[in-house]
């Protein structure tokens, strides 16, 4: 049985630690899904099915190979709407060498700006100052990344990776928009950015934050779409004061 | 943001503060400085002062209840005061003009970010019957400054289609390069 305790950083909301069990010999691993709080407009049924389509898509992207476990599995809704934890593995994979990788996901907003400076590179942005980068995710509402978290078999040591990275700023009642999401080139593609900013959205609802917003590049506007974002609702418009294009 | 409402009378002529003939220029200084601006605003601070018309650049002296009968009369939803606090507190630069006489607002503008990259201007309001004198690209005009003199290179809002004329001259572009201003709606959620 494997035992989780996720350490707390610093953060204004509590973390969840949980227990699941690992049935060595079972290739599917369960454990009791955390639901979290989704708004009170959708109805049950709508959202189980929302949710399956959206697990499906992360599953078929590995099928591959059988040795990869889903951890979370959609089961019954909760009545209650619970918290979003704060940190939890999204997908595990025991690799045939016996290593396990996992993906973690964290709003709790702890980003190292050389890691993050480095995952900006590989998606090919171009460099900004990194106290800048600092002071841009000191001063955002909401920071929500992906780790990659390999355990070698035998060893002791776990290679702790960024591979994707998304932040909200808002004014803590009304709005917020989302900016800078990007996913590691090599971890595109199975996705992970549906879920980053899925989740994301979550945390943004459940604090009551209502307008969602966000500037898509022509041709990411589809992936946001099937997110639930509309471009131009109402004809409304987004502008930019003296854009460099 | 949005401007909503007609003039339904002209103002008379005293109260006109659009100088003839006059362009207007912004000069961004490129580092900040705290005393008077050499910038050239198309209504001077002066100008507005002397037609009673105060500027003001912090939540002092704002009175919520006020703010929030202008937000109805131009047409937003009418919002929880409370909220409206806890939104103009975690709000980075926000700009309004006191009418002198009744020293209530009449003129709002605010901006939120991460102070560094980028800014998005909320709630761009001029009371209607101050409408048409101004008072909006007053407001506009010093808040972008602001932002600017910050280092904020990205600057962007969301417009009604019928203000984008208002927002065009003070320098906005829509939809640059492609990019769609795009908003999280509950009710149309697709899914491959």
């Amino acid at each position: 049985m494997l035992t989780r305790n996720i350490l707390a950083p610093s953060s204004p909301w509590p973390v969840v630690s949980f227990d699941f069990r690992c049935q060595v010999s079972d290739k599917l691993l369960t454990r009791r899904y955390l639901n979290y709080g989704h708004d009170r407009g959708l109805k049950k049924h709508n959202s189980l099915r929302l949710r399956a389509g959206f697990w499906d898509s992360i599953k078929s992207g590995f099928l591959k190979n059988n040795t990869l476990q889903v951890i979370e599995t959609p089961s019954e809704p909760q009545e209650d709407e619970e918290v979003l934890p704060q940190e939890f593995v999204l997908i595990e994979k025991t690799e045939p060498d016996g290593a396990v990788e996992q993906i973690l996901f964290s709003s709790g907003g702890d980003v190292d700006v050389y890691d993050l400076e480095a995952l900006c590179d590989k998606v090919g942005w171009p460099r900004r100052p990194l106290s800048k980068l600092a002071a841009a995710l000191k001063n955002s509402y909401m920071v929500a990344t992906l780790h990659s978290i390999r355990k070698s078999p035998g060893s002791g040591n776990d290679q702790k990776k960024l591979i994707g990275m998304a932040r909200a700023t808002s004014d803590h009642a009304f709005n917020a928009t989302i900016w800078d999401v990007l996913v590691d080139p090599s971890y595109q593609g199975q996705g992970l950015g549906k879920a980053l900013v899925e989740k994301l959205i979550r945390a943004l609802l459940q604090r009551d934050i209502g307008n969602i917003t966000l500037f898509a590049d022509s041709q990411v506007v589809e992936f946001y779409r099937n997110l639930g974002f509309e471009p131009d609702p109402e004809g409304i418009k987004g502008m930019f004061w003296y854009p460099k294009y | 943001m949005l401007l909503r409402g007609i003039i339904s009378t002209p103002l008379p002529s005293s109260l006109r503060l659009k100088t003839p003939a006059r362009h207007k220029t912004v000069a961004v200084s490129a580092h900040t400085s705290t005393d008077t601006k050499t910038t050239n605003y198309s209504i001077s601070d002066q100008a507005l002062e002397s037609r009673g018309f105060i500027l003001r650049r912090t939540i002092d002296d704002l009175n919520l209840d006020h703010l929030n009968t202008v937000f109805v009369a131009v047409g937003f939803p009418k919002r929880d005061p409370q909220k409206i606090k806890l939104a103009l507190e975690h709000t980075e630069s926000l700009l309004w003009i006191q009418y002198n006489k009744t020293q209530r607002p009449v003129a709002f503008a605010r901006a939120t970010g991460d102070g560094v990259f980028n800014a998005i201007i909320w709630d761009v309001v001029v009371d209607p019957s101050f409408q048409g004198i101004g008072l909006g690209k007053a407001v506009m005009e010093r808040l972008l400054d602001e932002l600017s003199s910050k280092g904020i290179c990205n600057i962007a809002l969301y417009s009604e289609p019928r203000v984008l004329g208002f927002y065009r001259p003070l320098g906005f572009v829509a939809d640059p390069d492609g990019i769609r201003g795009m908003v999280y709606s509950r009710k149309q959620k697709k899914r491959k």
